[in-house]
This record gives structure tokens, sequence and C-alpha cells, in this order.
């Protein structure tokens, strides 16, 4: 930290000795255009989203909201029950898989970080392993068929219980980043190896296990990929992510719901508005984390991924 | 080695290997409790799931069970090697990998170099933020938005953005997700947005640890931003890059299922069809070849291991210093 604030003064004098220049320009304007096209995007879809019919139809940039705000094409979508019910869906496996994902994983992290103790060296490279090697999507799917997962709930969840990618950060975590003193010091003072864990490695790691929780609950509100190969065709299990897709691909899907916007009365809705309110309503949650996702991130903490 | 010291260790004589287990477990057994439900979900959700590989090398039965079915040696292997599909999907991954190593990957590192070089903090901040934006989201989205843009128009419907200015301008309307010369240029400009930001966090890292006295030295000597960008701060970051390179290289056979899946149709399977998409099509997503797509994918996995092998040959060999 001493280190860029240092460089950042020095810059800034810099900058009073040569100017503003064109070099300058050029960086500023590389970077803002490309800031431009990751963000508009994301607002034109928006801004399209809330934009009343007669509007929209025009087309445009779609810069402003020009006529007003209408939110017309998100009552569509949520008179779909499909959507209602994969909303429901997609919250409860995120909330459970979270939560089963942090445990599981946080646990054998923190085993494999004493790895002194005989067998963890052992257990850590079968762990990283899985990252390079993997049954793949057959002897997988016989493999759940066999354990009864194909077609339920369950396979939307468990198998992401241990997640490779988040074991090798917190193992890092503990390894690393712990205050080893603590640890030793509470021993001395007569603590026990579960009273260490519990008392004195659980509320230091609380802000770890917060910030990995919200990218493993990112992961799960994101994921179809399950439902699509194991359940592929279940309604009642449908995730928001796969609604998504079917309403982005699936023209059947399309034209039931906007026949649901006529039977109400309203104008046959043209198919990108809705595809627009949809993706609008699977951005929102994800949204609304991103800056605690940003700032755990750009801390560096995810760059403990790499360190060996 | 571990059994003599043990020997040594113990004063008290030799004692069995049996008792020693025990020892241990005692002593660590809260540990070893710990590592007992990762190593559970390990075993049952990524390692069971191994067994199913010697389908590659059988004929499936459903009624036989996997080991029950006929062994038919390297029979899949033989119809992997004449099915076009497959050659063309494998030729397709690593072209697609080479885009993305020549223009994605140097996009990223001069990426990370400009935003360094930005003097407004905050005008910094905002651009970080707008930039790692795109990586939260997931490629179905993502997929949702690159449609939505380059959306061919139909009647009773706008076009998307880019043909809306095409069109403005006197063009003709292209519909982009259908046209195959054009797939992977989309397959490495949406891979870029969406990812590059996420991308110049480790790069941005490496600068931050440059020492700062070695600009003030070059200023002394008449430096100027340009130089110290040339001649300081890009050799300073060059291990990472180097080693991000190499980590790309040993991906060559990996391809990204999310985006193509989410991005492309049969229009485009002749320059967008990858392994990863050619697995799934033939088994679950609509044909039958279970075997064929395990001896696919099993394949592919070897593939890559020795890729993976090989880049860290090389990275070990690196002086890299800093952050790895």
């Amino acid at each position: 930290m001493e280190r860029t604030a240092a460089a950042g003064r020095y810059r800034r004098g810099m900058r009073q000795r040569f100017g503003f220049n064109f070099y300058d320009v050029f960086v500023t304007l590389f970077c803002i255009t490309f800031a431009l096209v990751c963000f508009y995007p994301m607002w034109y879809v928006f801004v399209a989203s809330i934009t009343p019919y007669e509007e929209f139809v025009k087309g445009g940039l779609m810069l402003w909201p020009s006529g007003g705000v209408d939110l017309q094409y998100y009552g569509t979508i949520f008179r779909n029950s499909s959507f209602v019910t994969s909303l429901w869906i997609s919250a409860t496996k995120t909330v459970v898989g979270t939560l089963l994902s942090l445990i599981v994983t946080s646990t054998m992290a923190y085993a494999v970080s004493k790895i002194h103790v005989p067998g963890m060296k052992t257990l850590n490279v079968l762990a990283v392993f899985t990252m390079f090697f993997a049954g793949g999507l057959i002897p997988t799917y016989i493999l759940y068929l066999n354990m009864g997962l194909i077609r339920s709930y369950w396979v939307m969840v468990l198998p992401y219980g241990f997640n490779v990618t988040y074991f090798i950060i917190m193992r890092n975590y503990f390894s690393y980043s712990m205050p080893k003193d603590l640890e030793d010091a509470a021993r001395i003072d007569g603590c026990n190896e579960i009273g260490v864990f519990f008392r004195v490695l659980l509320p230091l790691s609380k802000p770890m296990l917060a910030a990995v929780g919200l990218f493993i609950a990112v992961g799960f509100w994101n994921d179809y990929y399950s439902y699509m190969m194991y359940i592929a065709n279940k309604p009642t299990l449908q995730p928001f992510a796969w609604v998504l897709r079917r309403v982005l691909t699936d023209s059947s899907m399309m034209s039931q719901m906007r026949t649901g916007a006529l039977d109400l009365g309203a104008q046959l809705p043209p198919p990108m508005a809705l595809r627009m309110a949809t993706i609008i309503c699977a951005m929102l949650p994800i949204m609304c984390v991103y800056p605690f996702l940003q700032k755990h991130f750009a801390k560096g903490m995810l760059i403990g991924a790499v360190k060996e | 080695m571990k059994h003599r010291s043990n020997t040594f260790a113990s004063p008290l004589g030799p004692k069995g290997a049996g008792a020693r287990l025990l020892a241990t477990v005692h002593k660590y057994w809260f540990i070893y409790l710990l590592a007992v439900p990762g190593a559970v979900f390990l075993l049952l959700f990524s390692y069971a799931p191994m067994y199913g590989i010697l389908l590659a090398f059988k004929d499936y039965k459903m009624n036989l069970g996997v080991w029950g079915s006929p062994w038919v040696g390297l029979e899949h292997y033989r119809s992997l090697f004449t099915d076009p599909s497959f050659i063309q999907a494998f030729k397709n991954t690593i072209i697609i990998n080479v885009y993305h190593l020549l223009f994605g990957f140097s996009f990223n590192v001069f990426l990370a170099l400009m935003i360094n070089e930005l003097q407004f903090r905050r005008v910094k901040g905002v651009i970080q933020t707008c930039v790692y934006l795109p990586y939260f989201l997931s490629w179905v989205i993502f997929a949702g938005l690159v449609q939505v843009f380059l959306q061919a128009p139909v009647p009773g419907d706008t076009g998307g953005v880019v043909n809306q200015i095409i069109v403005a301008l006197g063009g003709e309307a292209i519909d982009f997700m259908k046209e195959p010369a054009l797939f992977r240029s989309i397959l490495v400009i949406t891979n870029i947005i969406k990812t590059a930001g996420y991308s110049t966090i480790i790069y941005l890292a490496a600068i931050a640890g440059v020492d700062p006295t070695l600009y003030e030295a070059a200023a002394i000597d008449g430096g100027n931003r340009k130089d110290m960008l040339l001649h300081i701060t890009f050799p300073r970051i060059l291990p990472s890059v180097a080693v991000m390179f190499l980590l790309q290289v040993s991906q060559l056979f990996l391809s990204n299922f999310d985006q193509v899946y989410n991005l492309y149709n049969n229009f485009v399977l002749s320059t967008g069809d990858v392994l990863s998409t050619y697995i799934y099509r033939i088994s679950l997503g609509g044909g039958a070849e279970f075997e064929l797509s395990t001896a696919a994918n099993l394949l592919l996995n070897v593939l890559g291991l020795i890729a993976l092998v090989f880049s860290n040959k090389f990275v070990k060999k690196l002086d890299v210093m800093g952050i790895f």
C-alpha cells in the first residue's frame, strides 16, 4: 500500500512537470472506449426494457429512457408461472448450496492446511488433480443414475459441495494469511484443537468466508448446466438461468409468454423487449452484490488462487 | 526414511504399523474429522465418475452395467478419428484457442498497462468497475446481450443496435449469429469484453509491486512516461505475463462450453463446433453415442494433462518472482 501511494504521489508530480499531453489523451480515450464497450450493452438492454412500446419499436441507441418509464414487460414475464417457480428454485438452491459448499470446502481446506498431519499431502494432491482430470459427461450421468440423483433437486446442489478452486484459495488463506502465533498462544493457554478451530480460526476467517461465499453464491445463481444435463425436462425444477436460456432460444416459450400478455389486453409485446426484461431480472441479484465482489477481488484475494 | 525416523523417535521400542496409525489418528482426530466431509464429496462426485471411463473401451449395454458390458478395445477411437465432425471440432478448438491466445491474451496485457497509466484516480476507479463487471455475469446472460445487440431485423421487431447503425449508414443488415465466417471473431471479441478486465488484476498486482525509485531514477535521467512503460513497467511484469501465457497454452485443447453453447446454432457448426459441445451433442444433447462421447472426453483429458505437464515444466524454469 505504501508503495502504491508513493508511486501515486510521484506520478502526480510527473503530471505537473510534463502537463497533459498526447500520451495521456490516448491512454484515457482507450480505457474509456473499452469501458463503454463493456458497460453500454447492459445499459442499452436496461433502458430498452423500460421504454414504452411506441418508442421501443422506433429503435435507436437508447442512451436514456425516452417517453417515460414503462414496466409492462416486467409485468408480462412475472405473470408467467414458470418464472416465479424458477426464481424460487434458484433462490433456495443458491442458499442451500452455498452453505453446504462453504462448510464442506472450508473444513477440508483447514485440515489440509495442516500439511504436517500424515495423509494431508496426499489428500491435497488428490483434490487438486480433479481440476485437470474428470470422468466426463456420460460416466457422471451413469453414476448419478445409480445414485438416484437424476431428475432430482439435489443434483443441482450436491455435486458442487466440494469446490476445488475455492478449496485452493481457502487452503492458502489458512496456511499463509493466518497469524500462527495466535494459534500457538491459544494452545499454550490450554485450548485444544477443537477450541482453536471454533474460537480462533472461525472468527478470524469470517471476512474470507463471506467473500468466498459470495463468489460461490454467484456460481449457484448462474448455474444451469446441472439442470440441462441431469434433469433436462421437469418444469417444477427449472432454475432461473435455464428459463432465461429458454426465453432467449426457445420460440415456444416466447410465444407462450406473448399470448399470456395478449390475454390481459395489452398489445403483443415484441420478443426482443421480453428478452431484455428477462436478462435484466437475471442480472439484478448479481448487480446487488457486485460492489462487494469487486471490493474483494480487486483487493487481490483471488490472486491467492495462483500462489502455490 | 519415514520408518527409520519413527524407530528413533519411539524409545519404547518398535511399534507395529497399526499401533502407529492409531496413535496418529488419536493425536489428530479432530483434523481428520474436519477432512472427512470434503473427502467424501471428493470421492463421490469427482473420483467415482472416473470408473465410468471404462466405457471408452466397452460396448455399453444398459442391462449389463459398465463392468459387464463387452470390451471392444480401441474400436471407439477408430470411429472417432474417422468421424469428420470430430476432426472438425478438434480443428475448431485449436484454431479458436490460438485466436484467443493471439488477440485475447495480448489485449489483456495491453489493457492492464493502459489502466495503470491512467492519471486520475476517480476515472481509474470508474473504468475498473465497468471492465470487471461482465466477468460476473453468466454466459447465458452475456450471450443474451450479444444476441440482442447483433440481432438481424425481422418483420415486427427492430434489429440490434449494430444492425441499426449499419442500416442508418446505408449498409445492408447482417445476420451476425448465422454467419460461419464471423463466428470465431464473435467468440474472441465477446471473450475479450467479458474477461479482459478480470485478467488485468494479476498484472496490476505485479505492477503495484514495482519499486517506485526505478521511476524516479528514470525521470532524473530524462525518461518520459512512454520510456518508463517500455523499459521499467513492462519488463517487470514479464514474468507474470510468461506464466499466464504458459497457463493458457496448457489449455489449448480445452474449450469454453458455456460460451460456445450459448452463442452457437446449427448455422455455424462448421466453424463453431468445439470438442466440449461435440461431446455434449453426440450424447445427451440429442445423439446416443455414449461410448464415443466418453472416448472423446478421455482423449481430451489426457491431451490436456500432457499439455499441462509440459507448460508446468517451462513455468518452473522461469525465474518467477512476486505474486507467484
